[in-house]
This record gives structure tokens, sequence and C-alpha cells, in this order.
């Protein structure tokens, strides 16, 4: 039966930047906003666009994620008609090869999608944090005929040598796009999100993987080959809240943008009615203030014992923190336990880790540091 | 357990005016997250029953929406199952709306069923409690129902409607009396949990049902077991447990999970209580937040004063508004600068800003439910 369209969630990236966080664990399975994982969010963008079919591209570390993911349930993804399948490289008949690139992950698993047959494909990233439906974007793709429709979003000039940057005409089409320039000519940014009509994509995956000379990557092998070629290529524009969190920092970042007092553009209670986000709820208890806690501007998931004070947090289940620890400007992911008279200031607190009593934690103040094996890194 | 079949019986909680004039104590929301027959159906998924039967009394709509799909307290869902035991005559007859005539109506379940054993459990009761040993001592003790009872003091003013069991000087079983108040020493009192042969479950229903209509099952073995036709071993629970009987115990019984002493009894690593989760954001607290000694439940927005209090889902208390000693139920707006104290709030209410709504200490207000203040 053909579909309109699939999903093809890249999860396989290591996140190198954010060390010990991702020494055991995927970059999409990282801790994020006290309950969620980031890939709850391009997953729940998935679910909230209608969309019924996903594949997630795993490879490095993927025993957690894959458990994770499982048939799709968290998202409501296993419902009639629908199928959340794991991508994971295969054996085949032509031997075991790991995914040499986003485009190869996609190439490796076309028979997955020819079983679906969809017209369109959405191409995602498993580690960017947004809430958002692709409605408007398909709907964009189709009615301008597009092949390739790639989200794109200003960025700072600065930052642009980071990304992959388009160059457009006067009616958003595509006519140049440079992979981490060392010299961008603009600003407008790739966001790596995809929609593809799906016969050219095959067509370009195909001719990809003979290629002597490529890196197997949308970014810097499949859009220019496109735009070589004069295919149809599309910038939609994004302007909402988006963040791909490759530091220690910019995580750190991004969980503060939750509370109260940070990014208005990104409001988990706000955005309940057009993009949910869903994700794995457990068993804990309601979260416990203590006597003599102090909790100002934090945002703290069920399961968490907070008895000493918390200020300018965001904090995980099963997270403990005793009387007398302070926590300042920090994230705590699940199961750390602060004891009492420790200090932690702007700190990513790794998930199970203690901070022994009287402990202070980046007392420095002179950057974010990631606490994890019981010592700080920055 | 693949012989034992649980039943979560609603029919035999306690009316608690005025919160349960819409819905069952089983559904009632209890420390802002859960709903009492969590802890009944959690008891039940830990001891290993997969096959349940929930024998509804009223309000059936408060518990299906509780439940969902029914899958959050079954291990495997294939193997598990749920079934709601819905009293229909009874709904016509409130007189024949007794657990006895609802598992007539659903004598299904007896036919279908291959469990040789049925564990009865209250839907109501708190408590943290493992059926296996009860179980296995049943299976060898070759008794026809074993009763799980627990010694309680201070009768004239808890466990009110509960059975009391009467024991001769030799320690056997006598009879079971309604608690009414009028006991002034500690008794043993019925649990209300009991496990019953399958043979011994049929013919209550077949020859003892009959003769008293209106009867619940529990009078109806003792009935049997007074005549001689049915053995009945009696066992201790010593863990801690509550049951709901008013309105002011509620507020009491809710209120003293806030002493971790009290919580760590009923809330064990080992025991996990699951219930019906709902995908909301973690709790978000404003930087004038001030909150101590109180449970807040995901989906609560507090930018004001909580004391010694409990919040329930989408909740939201504005600035400068103060909540103490109170119970705020799910998606209730407390606007700035309001006050509220000894209070439970029922669902989708809203208190409108600086209005000032104050309980005494032993006399709780309750606030009905979208009521606006």
């Amino acid at each position: 039966m053909a579909i309109k369209i699939a999903a093809m969630i890249l999860a396989g990236g290591k996140g190198t930047r954010l060390g010990a966080l991702t020494k055991k664990l995927a970059k999409p399975a990282v801790s994020y906003g006290g309950k969620y994982r980031i890939i709850d969010f391009p997953l729940s963008n998935c679910a909230n666009s209608g969309i019924t079919h996903v594949g997630v591209l795993t490879q490095y570390e993927s025993s957690a994620l894959n458990s994770y993911i499982g048939n799709g349930k968290n998202w409501g993804l296993n419902g009639v008609n629908c199928l959340t399948s794991v991508l994971s490289p295969k054996q085949t008949e032509q031997g075991s090869n790991w995914y040499a690139g986003t485009a190869d992950a996609i190439y490796q698993n076309l028979d997955w999608l020819d079983e679906l047959d969809p017209e369109y494909v959405l191409i995602l990233s498993g580690d960017h944090i947004y809430a958002t439906t692709f409605d408007e974007m398909l709907e964009q793709h189709i009615k301008n005929k597009a092949d390739c429709t790639v989200a794109v979003r200003e960025v700072p000039l600065a930052e642009a040598s980071r990304f992959g940057i388009c160059e457009t005409d006067e009616r958003n089409f595509i006519i140049g796009f440079k992979e981490k320039p060392k010299q961008p000519k603009g600003t407008l940014a790739s966001m790596g999100i995809y929609i593809f009509t799906y016969k050219t994509l095959k067509k370009y995956l195909k001719a990809d993987a003979v290629k002597e000379k490529t890196d197997h990557d949308f970014g810097k092998d499949i859009i220019p080959s496109m735009i070589a070629r004069e295919k149809r290529l599309l910038a939609y524009r994004y302007g909402g809240y988006w963040k791909d969190v490759g530091t220690i920092s910019s995580l750190h970042e991004a969980n503060m943008d939750l509370l109260l007092s940070g990014d208005p553009e990104i409001d988990l209670y706000s955005i309940q009615n057009t993009a949910h986000i869903y994700s794995e709820d457990n068993h804990c208890q309601p979260q416990y203030i203590g006597p003599d806690a102090v909790v100002r501007d934090c945002l703290i998931n069920q399961g968490a014992v907070i008895r000493g004070t918390v200020d300018h947090c965001v904090i995980s289940s099963d997270v403990i923190v005793d009387e007398g620890a302070e926590c300042y400007n920090t994230v705590l992911m699940n199961g750390c336990h602060v004891r009492a008279g420790a200090k932690v200031y702007d700190c990513l607190v790794a998930p199970n880790e203690i901070v022994h009593k009287d402990e202070e934690v980046n007392a420095s103040r002179d950057g974010i540091a990631l606490f994890a094996g019981g010592r700080t890194v920055k | 357990m693949k012989n034992v079949t649980g039943i979560a019986n609603f029919h035999t909680a306690p009316e608690v005016l005025p919160i349960t004039q819409a819905r069952p104590l089983g559904s009632t929301s209890f420390l802002g997250r859960y709903a009492f027959c969590d802890f009944a159906l959690s008891n039940l998924c830990n001891s290993g029953i997969s096959q349940v039967g929930l024998l509804v009394k009223d309000h059936q709509r408060s518990i299906l929406k509780h439940l969902g799909s029914m899958n959050s307290w079954v291990i495997n869902t294939k193997i598990g199952h749920t079934h709601i035991l819905y009293n229909e005559p009874g709904h016509r007859d409130p007189r024949l709306n007794t657990d006895v005539n609802n598992l007539l109506e659903n004598d299904w379940l007896l036919y279908d069923s291959k469990s040789s054993l049925f564990a009865f459990v209250p839907s109501h009761l708190v408590c943290a409690m493992d059926l296996r040993p009860y179980v296995s001592n049943h299976q060898q003790s070759e008794r026809a129902v074993t009763i799980v009872a627990s010694k309680q003091r201070n009768l004239k003013s808890s466990w009110l409607g509960s059975y009391v069991l009467e024991f001769d000087d030799k320690g056997t079983l006598v009879d079971a009396v309604a608690n009414k108040g009028q006991f002034s020493t500690p008794k043993v009192v019925s649990l209300d949990t009991f496990i019953i042969n399958r043979p011994s479950l049929i013919d209550l229903l077949r020859k003892y049902a009959p003769l008293y209509p209106q009867s619940d099952l529990f009078s109806l073995i003792m009935v049997a077991y007074k005549e001689g036709a049915i053995s009945i071993a009696v066992e201790y629970y010593d863990g801690f447990v509550r049951s709901v009987d008013s309105f002011a115990h509620y507020m009491d019984y809710s209120l003293e999970m806030l002493d971790k002493h009290k919580s760590d009894q009923l809330f064990r690593p080992d025991w996990p209580v699951y219930t019906l989760t709902h995908d909301t954001p973690p709790a978000l607290y404003g930087q004038e937040s001030e909150v101590h000694n109180s449970y807040v439940s995901n989906g609560a927005r507090i930018e004001g004063k909580v004391i010694n209090s409990i919040i329930a889902r989408n909740v939201h208390i504005g600035k400068g508004a103060v909540i103490k000693n109170s119970i705020i139920f799910s998606s209730v707006s407390i606007n700035e600068g309001a006050m509220v104290e000894n209070v439970l709030i029922d669902k989708y209410s809203i208190v409108e800003r600086d209005h000032v709504i104050k309980g005494k200490g032993k006399d709780p207000i309750y606030v009905a439910q979208g009521a606006i203040l």
C-alpha cells in the first residue's frame, strides 16, 4: 500500500562534544528538560504532523536508544496503520557495512522505503530540539512541485561556517549550497531537515552510492549534486525555536530555555495543544519539596525529592537534593544525588552521579561544566 | 500466578461525601497523581496476577477515564486482561447493586476463567500488599477462604463500615460485625481482602446468593461459614494500611503522606505503584515561588507560595497566591494574590484574584468541581 509520506530520523551520531554524556549513549537519547530525551522532539513532531511511518536510523551505542524507541508507543506511533522501525546497520548478501554517511544510511534502507512506497520522504535529525509540525513544509513542497525542500533559518554570520549555507533566488529556490563553508556567502542555514520526492531521492542515492569520491552526505553530496542538475530545491524558512545541541554549554542553555525566565519561544506549557511533546512516563511518585527547601525558577520532574536549595535548575526524576545542599543554574539528570552541604554551580550533572557531602562543583563559575564520573569537566 | 484471578471490588468502598458525589472512591485522586484503585491494581500486578476483573458499582465513566487503555497495570498485554464488570440490574435498583449480583451478572468470568482461585481486593484501600504469601498459604491450608485482616486501634473514629472479626477464646473465628464506631478496644478488621477457591465461590453464588439477594459477598461467606459449609483461615497483614471513610480522613490520610516515615512505608522501591500517565511536562516554578513540605505533580505551574499541601496535575498557582494545608485537584487555577487554607478544591475550579478561602483545622472546606470563587 502506497503512503503519502514516511519519515527517516537520523539518530546514529555520537555527539563527540558532549563528552561523558555520550560515552555509552547515542546523542539523541541524551536526557533533556527533566523528563525528555532529545529524540522525543523529532518523534513527537512526526506524530503531531500525522506521519504514521517512521524509520529511526541508529548506529552509535544504539542499545539504549533502540530499546527506548521500541515500537513507537511512547509517541503513539504504534497505532493502526502505523509503523515505527529501528533501522540499524545490517548484514546483507553484499556483506555488512556501517552507515558511511547520512545519505548512505538512507540508501541502505531503500528496501524498507520501497515496501512502503511513499510519495515523499521526510529526513530529520534525531538530535535537534524544536516543536513543530511539518504540514506547511510538505504543503509548500507539493505546491511548488519541488524535488527537495530544505528547512532553513537565519543564523548569525559568525556561526554560519558551522552549517550548510544556502543561496536562494527571489522565489526561495536554492541556487547554491555549501556545507560548512570557511567563508560563508550568506546566513541562511540548512537545519538538516529535508522533504524529498521519493523517486528523485532514490535516484540520487543510488547514483551517490556508486560514486568514487563522496562522503555519502546529504549536505556535502546529495544537495549539491541535485543543484548541479538543476533540480527544484525549495528553501522552507522556519522561524520558531530550534537548537542543535552539540556541546555541553548549548545543552545546558537549551535546558535553561525551558524555564519561566528562559526563552519564551519554547514553552512546554503553551505548546501543549499544537505540538505536544510525548515521552516515556515513568511510575515515580509526585515530586516532594521538603520543609526547608528553596525552589526558585526551576523545572522539576516527578519522582524528585528536593530538601535543599535549587535556583534556576532543571531537575529529572529520582533526583535527590538533600537538606543544606545548594544547586544554582544547574541541570540534574535522572538519579543524581546532591548530598548535604554540597554546592553545585553552572553545571550539567550526568545521570546517577553523586555529589558528595560538602563538595563544591564548579565553584569558580567561569563557564558551564559537566559533572560526570565524579569529576568536573569543562 | 496463572491460577489466580484478581477481583478489584468497587462495591465495598465507603461513600466519602462530598468528594465521591460524582465518582467512586476507587477513582478519586490521591496525592495529586494516583487514584485509590491504583494501589489495588498495582498490588495485583506486583503479585503476578494478570487476569483482573473490576467489579464496578457506579460512576463507571470516572473509572473508565482513569483506566485508559487498561494496560498500565498489566505485565504482559497479551496474557494479562483487565475486564470491567458492571452490574446493569443494580443500576436500575440500587438495593441489588451488590458485588454478589455483579458477579452473577458477569458470571461469564467464572466460566471463562481457568483460575482455581479468586483474590478479592477492595478498590479503595491504601497499602502495598504482596498477595503471594497469602495465596501460597491458602493453597497449603486446604481452606475454602482465606481472609486477610489487620489489627487496628481507634475503631470509634476509623475503619467505619469495615467488618470487625470476632474470635472465641481458642482463637476460632466466630463472627464478623460491621464497625459503626461501637468498639473501644483494638480489634481485628477484615481488609475486604480474601482468597476463595473457585468451587466455593460458585457454590456461594448458586446456593446462598438467591437466599440473600441484597447481601454482599463477605456476608455470604460468613453465613456459609457459620453453617459449616465452608472453612476459613485468617491471615494477618501488619504493613501500612489506610481506609478513607470520611472527608476529614481523606484530608488527614493524604496530608500525613508528607511525612517521609509514613510515605516510605507505602512507596517502596521494590513495589511500584502504577497509574495512568498523561505526558504532562515537569512542574514549572517561577522566580518568586516558595514551596515547603508539599507534593507537586507534573504539569503544575507554581508562581506563588505552597505550604503543607498537595498539588495535582495542570494546576496553576499565580504570583502572590498562598496555598496552605490544602489539596488541589487537577486543572485548578488559583489566581494572583488568592489565599487558600485548609481547603480541598476539586477539579477545573478557579479561585479568582485576591479571593480568600479558609477552612478550620478540623473542618476543612470542600470546593466542588468546576466552581468559580
